[in-house]
């Protein structure tokens, strides 16, 4: 791939011979550019986001990320464990916490031993496949066929922000681009007329560690993620201000758009038909944003199927605009829900605050595949469900009893994208402690998700300060058990 | 229109010169070379300046090196720019700000051999040269306006920011500017500045999440110091060996640790650093409090005796909205209660007394009011006995492997004390004999001028790195330099007054097939302005720009929702009066949240050291510049200004607006361009507007489309 720097100046070269001339047709370089292009590069890389191709044919074409913020409670949802049920307030063994680190380490130093918390949710099998699903999760419980519930997730860090940097990066330290900016560094985006890269979010706040989650690093900022708001403008600035009418808006667009070109010719300066192709699309993003997020034209079914209501913000409205994102060519989506920190405690308690947040999702994460299958999406796109870490088996005593964060084992599902439907992946202790099978570290996750996009891990590098970086760092393994 | 035949003609010859960039093979990509020998390693030495046969191009010795390198690929340098062209290049350099209409008929008008001189040292002497000069260096020191990570609450940093301007206003000799940031505590009697200087390294994130290991974040911000320290200081990864030894760099694991040593015995407190009367202002609060508690005490001195009095007044009315205790108490004697009885009925006074409520709450405010009466900023401060530094194994900071002590990569030449701390640290940086500081420092510098570093990867001097492009002029300048005694105004002078700087931009067809990327400078190059400056453009044009330099950071307007995006919906309350019209450098930065124009032109959001930003070329960008409320504005106040400055004519208008924005007069076929546009404009207004109106909307959208041309954010 794009190994140094030198390259991606090439890249920026080359956006000239790609879309710059579209919007320009009454001066007659369209058909020049085209020609040069094709005397150029027979691979399109005229512009930072149009579709390259990875290194080998890839299974999926987009990813939607299902970011539950906070770390849901694998231990109430997924991954049923009759034996911690059954040793409820007992100590745990000395054997399981013996060097482990934990948030909020000063609230049992020196206690005693903190004590097993077996849930009080009901689990059942569900699906031909039989997963074991509880009764939080209706929804998901219906569509265990279509999903792979990797059980044996396992991440380095334990608290949120540096958690969540982690999930997103590859790593603690800042300045590492996210998952969504490699991939549409990678391969680009198909969309011409939406970013490559799209956030959304939804719940009482947004996550913590906030631009750095979806930050390009030190990859140049055209892969960066847009985040799409459901309150004002979807995107900053994208309506044309008040006082300017639409004619003055295109007159203004032609008249930049002909004096740049006048001071490209006559500066030889590639940068300025880079700019001039970026006010087109920016042109064209304001009539396709607004239609995207105009979910009003939705069906009644589709929308009461995601549980989703036009004007009212929400995950449901997300799962779907997921959708609309994917169906227009935008390769990566990631949605922020927050907040599943349950600590125990006012806002934060495992009964009904945990229910709450669980309302809020199931019902349309759960729509999300099956619209996507109904449409045929599904086999192009790898939808992905999960949080930073997950919780401890033991409980933690604020004013009620939570769970503290636990990075050693939590809960992941996975669908679509050539993704293997209808099986459970890994397995944990009898306390749901740690992975006793078919460990998923993050690292895997990521190289397993680039491998479904044509990506090899340790090909997708960036050069920098002397270093070709990844976002798998130096280690990383596809999961093939995954793979359908 | 713009002539069209025009265009075509001049067509060919550009895009024979892009298809021909298009198609070069990077050439020069460097292979990995012996690490003892390694270049960088080796302190530089005075190369004696080429002679050559320039044809009388030359201006000083940069451009013989440079000179030198294009007469051995058979090239040769570009005209000056034109006058205008090189006055706007020259000021944006230097202070980040436009030459007003003024300034550039001045210097039109100056035919003095010395002209352009003269506005060098005009601009270096401007109180805005530190501001600019000062971002380039606040980037790399990270600096930023909140504590980062996932609270990210706010934190008052802005003195150290303040500090970093004044010196370089000063032309503080860039050894003492270290010296001063690493180990300003440290110094003999350290004055209060020297401290505020240790900021630099308090710039690092402080995570305020609930259940974090202090331990583990201490360390983290250790560990940024280093890698800062290496990369700001002497363009090395010392980072790359936290967890094992240096991949490629003769850096072992043990290396990066007794570095780390260095910065593992500071505190890390806050300091008072008073502005104005603030101490006077906390003396008398102070004085209010203490007056306020002595009142009080008096009252709680007698406080029984008051409660008695109190409840010989209560009517029955009163009583009944007693609690039933204190109602119980009532009925009992005063004299036959027991303590407990006399304590019920004293808190009973206590909660009804609106006397007490009223001087609770004043103390309160006043105790506020204290805390917050003398700006704090975040220093370093020295420990009287050391921390142990250990390794940490796999860079684990729970694993302590071997014990080390301070001390300073063992390929590099070594501090000479027995028993080094972080002052010997920050004396060693600048020492004449370190072969990497003045290097990597003018090459940062040179950067800025150019676009590119004569070494391009500026944070990697190692032997990963891209290597000089021209190493005889990088070892005059690093030279140069440290003989001008670390004057950096004398090093700006130096390259601005160059021939190699005053070099048109204009890409020539020949060179694009030798120098793709323009490494050899046979031309200067156009470079898209920093996202503060494509602020302050639109605020000069406009005439709203307020240029006060310091003071606490300032929120302009941002677009609804943009601080919704991090944990906490934080409130952004836009500057009321001048301050909205700060320079862009001033705006507050939250680092979870930065405002949307600094994230789309690429600033930084100060989480790492940046040293060199990358510029990028979005749709994003254009949305702000076209759409934005304050862009809008900027181009409605312009558009008034040009109404009322120019003469009343359109096409003298034209000029004066085309002069506001981009510093030069347009060209017959842009002013014609601009004009239909002004008339289409004129007859598409509603007739029913009034003249002036109907004129300034016209206007209006003149001034937006010079305001979103290329050149108007590009240094040419």
């Amino acid at each position: 791939m794009y190994d140094d720097q030198a390259n991606l100046r090439d890249i920026t070269r080359r956006h000239l011979f790609g879309r710059c001339a579209i919007g320009l047709g009454s001066i007659a370089l369209a058909s020049l550019l085209n020609e040069s292009a094709h005397a150029a590069e027979k691979r399109d890389m005229a512009h930072p986001l149009s579709p390259r191709p990875g290194h080998f044919p890839a299974r999926a074409k987009n990813v939607i990320h299902l970011f539950m913020a906070g770390g849901p409670s694998q231990l109430e949802m997924f991954d049923y464990k009759p034996k911690l049920i059954e040793l409820n307030g007992e100590q745990i063994p000395e054997s399981f916490i013996k060097g482990k680190r934990f948030a909020f380490m000063s609230s049992f130093a020196g206690k005693e031993r903190p004590r097993l918390l077996g849930s009080r949710r009901k689990f059942s099998r569900h699906g031909q496949s039989g997963a074991w699903v509880s009764e939080m999760m209706p929804h998901t419980a219906g569509i265990v066929d279509d999903i792979s519930i990797v059980r044996s997730a396992a991440t380095d860090v334990f608290n949120h922000a540096p958690a969540k940097l982690f999930m997103n990066t590859g790593s603690t330290q800042f300045g590492r681009p996210s998952m969504g900016a490699w991939v549409t560094y990678g391969i680009g985006s198909e969309s011409r007329d939406l970013p490559g890269f799209v956030v959304l979010q939804s719940g009482p706040r947004g996550p913590r560690g906030g631009a750095v989650n979806w930050a390009s690093g030190m990859l140049p900022s055209s892969y960066q993620g847009v985040p799409l708001r459901s309150v004002g403008d979807p995107i900053v600035d994208l309506k044309t201000p008040a006082g300017i009418s639409e004619l003055q808006q295109r007159d203004t667009l032609d008249a930049v758009g002909e004096m740049n070109l006048k001071r490209f010719v006559e500066t030889g300066d590639p940068e300025i038909a880079t700019r001039i192709a970026a006010y087109e699309m920016a042109y064209r993003m304001q009539s396709s944003a607004p239609e995207l997020i105009d979910i009003s034209g939705e069906s009644k079914q589709t929308l009461k199927l995601y549980g989703a209501e036009p004007g009212k913000p929400s995950f449901a409205n997300n799962c779907l605009l997921a959708r609309r994102l994917v169906e227009r060519g935008v390769r990566f989506v990631q949605l922020y829900h927050t907040d599943w920190d349950s600590h125990g405690g006012p806002g934060q308690n495992l009964e009904g605050d945990f229910e709450k947040v669980c309302r809020e999702t199931d019902q349309a994460a759960a729509a999300l595949v099956t619209d996507l299958k109904q449409r045929g999406l599904l086999d192009d796109t790898v939808v992905v469900w999960g949080g930073e870490f997950g919780r401890t088996p033991m409980g933690e005593n604020r004013t009620t009893t939570g769970r503290n964060h636990h990075i050693d084992a939590f809960t992941v599902w996975m669908a679509g994208g050539g993704i293997r439907g209808g099986q459970v992946v890994g397995a944990t202790d009898d306390f749901g402690f740690a992975p006793v099978q078919d460990r998923m570290h993050v690292h895997d996750l990521h190289a397993t998700l680039l491998h479904q996009l044509g990506l090899d891990h340790k090909r997708l590098t960036f050069k920098f300060q002397g270093r070709d970086f990844r976002l798998t760092d130096v280690s990383g393994k596809v999961i093939g058990k995954l793979l359908a | 229109m713009v002539g069209i035949a025009q265009l075509q003609h001049r067509w060919t010859a550009a895009l024979a010169c892009l298809l021909a960039s298009t198609c070069a093979a990077r050439a020069d990509w460097p292979t990995t070379r012996p690490t003892t020998s390694h270049w960088a390693f080796v302190a530089p030495q005075r190369p004696a300046v080429p002679a050559l046969k320039d044809g009388g191009w030359s201006r000083n010795p940069i451009d013989y090196f440079v000179l030198d390198r294009l007469q051995s690929q058979g090239l040769s340098p570009s005209p000056e720019a034109p006058k205008a062209t090189l006055l706007r290049r020259v000021s944006l350099d230097l202070i980040g700000l436009q030459p007003t209409p003024a300034e550039l008929d001045a210097f039109l008008n100056d035919a003095s051999a010395d002209a352009y001189e003269k506005v060098v040292d005009r601009l270096l002497a401007s109180p805005h040269y530190g501001e600019r000069w000062g971002k380039h260096w606040l980037d790399a020191a990270r600096y930023g306006d909140s504590n980062g990570y996932s609270i990210d609450g706010a934190r008052s940093m802005w003195r150290y920011r303040d500090w970093v301007i004044d010196a370089i206003n000063r032309d503080m000799p860039f050894d003492e500017f270290t010296i001063e940031q690493i180990a300003g505590d440290m110094l003999p009697n350290a004055t209060l500045e020297q401290k505020i200087a240790t900021g630099f390294h308090r710039n690092t994130q402080i995570n305020q999440e609930g259940g974090i290991d202090e331990e583990q974040f201490r360390v983290e911000a250790i560990v940024d110091r280093v890698n800062t320290t290496g990369s700001v200081f002497l363009g090395l990864t010392i980072g790359c060996a936290q967890c094992h030894n240096h991949k490629f760099d003769p850096i072992a694991q043990a290396d990066f640790y007794r570095f780390f040593a260095f910065f593992n015995s500071c505190d890390e407190p806050e300091l008072k650093t008073p502005v104005g009367d603030q101490l006077k202002r906390e003396s008398e609060i102070r004085y209010q409090y203490a007056t306020l508690e002595m009142e009080k005490q008096e009252f709680e001195h007698r406080i029984a005796e008051k409660a008695a009095a109190w409840e010989s007044t209560l009517t029955g009315a009163e009583k009944a909205t007693l609690g039933e205790n204190v109602r119980a108490v009532l009925s009992v004697a005063g004299d036959s209660r027991t303590k407990a009885q006399r304590d019920t009925i004293i808190s009973a006074f206590r909660a009804a007394s609106p006397e007490i409520r009223e001087r609770d709450r004043k103390l309160a405010a006043l105790k506020k009011d204290q805390a917050g009466a003398v700006t704090r900023t975040l220093v370093l401060q020295e420990r009287r006995e050391p921390r142990q530094t250990h390794v940490f194994i796999k860079g684990d900071f729970t694993r302590h492997g071997d014990p080390v002590t301070p001390a300073v990569p063992a390929i590099l030449p070594q501090i000479d004390a027995p028993n080094p701390t972080r002052l010997d640290l920050a004396r060693w940086l600048v020492d004449p004999r370190n072969p990497l500081t003045a290097r990597v420092t003018v090459n940062r510098v040179w950067q800025h001028y150019f676009g590119l570093g004569v070494v391009e990867t500026e944070n990697d001097f190692g032997t990963q790195g891209s290597g000089p492009s021209n190493p005889k002029l990088l070892d005059w300048l690093a030279t140069e330099l440290v003989n001008r005694r670390w004057s950096r105004k004398a090093i700006h002078r130096l390259i601005v007054t160059s021939a190699t700087y005053r070099q048109s931009s204009i890409a020539r067809p020949q060179l694009a097939d030798v120098d793709p990327y323009n490494r050899l400078l046979a031309r200067q190059s156009r470079v898209r302005l920093d996202a503060e400056i494509v602020r302050d453009v639109g605020l000069q044009a406009s005439g709203l720009l307020c240029d006060t330099v310091g003071g606490p950071s300032v929120f302009p307007s941002q677009p609804d929702g943009v601080m919704g995006l991090g944990q906490f919906k934080r409130e952004w309350k836009t500057s009321a009066g001048p301050d909205q019209y700060r320079r862009g450098m001033y705006t507050f930065l939250w680092r979870s949240t930065p405002h949307p124009l600094l994230t789309a032109f690429d600033a930084t959001n100060a989480t790492a050291s940046c040293t060199r930003r990358l510029r990028s070329n979005t749709p994003l960008q254009a949305l702000i510049l076209l759409n934005d409320q304050a862009c809008l504005e900027f181009a409605r106040a312009m558009a008034s200004r040009v109404l009322h400055e120019a003469p009343p004519d359109d096409s003298a208008r034209v000029d004066y607006a085309f002069r506001l924005a981009v510093t030069r007069l347009p060209e017959p076929a842009e002013k014609t361009f601009l004009l239909q546009l002004l008339n289409k404009q004129l007859n598409s207004t509603p007739q029913s507007l009034k003249k002036e109106d109907q004129s300034l909307a016209a206007w209006t959208i003149v001034a937006r489309v010079i305001l979103n041309l290329d050149e108007a954010i590009t240094r040419e």
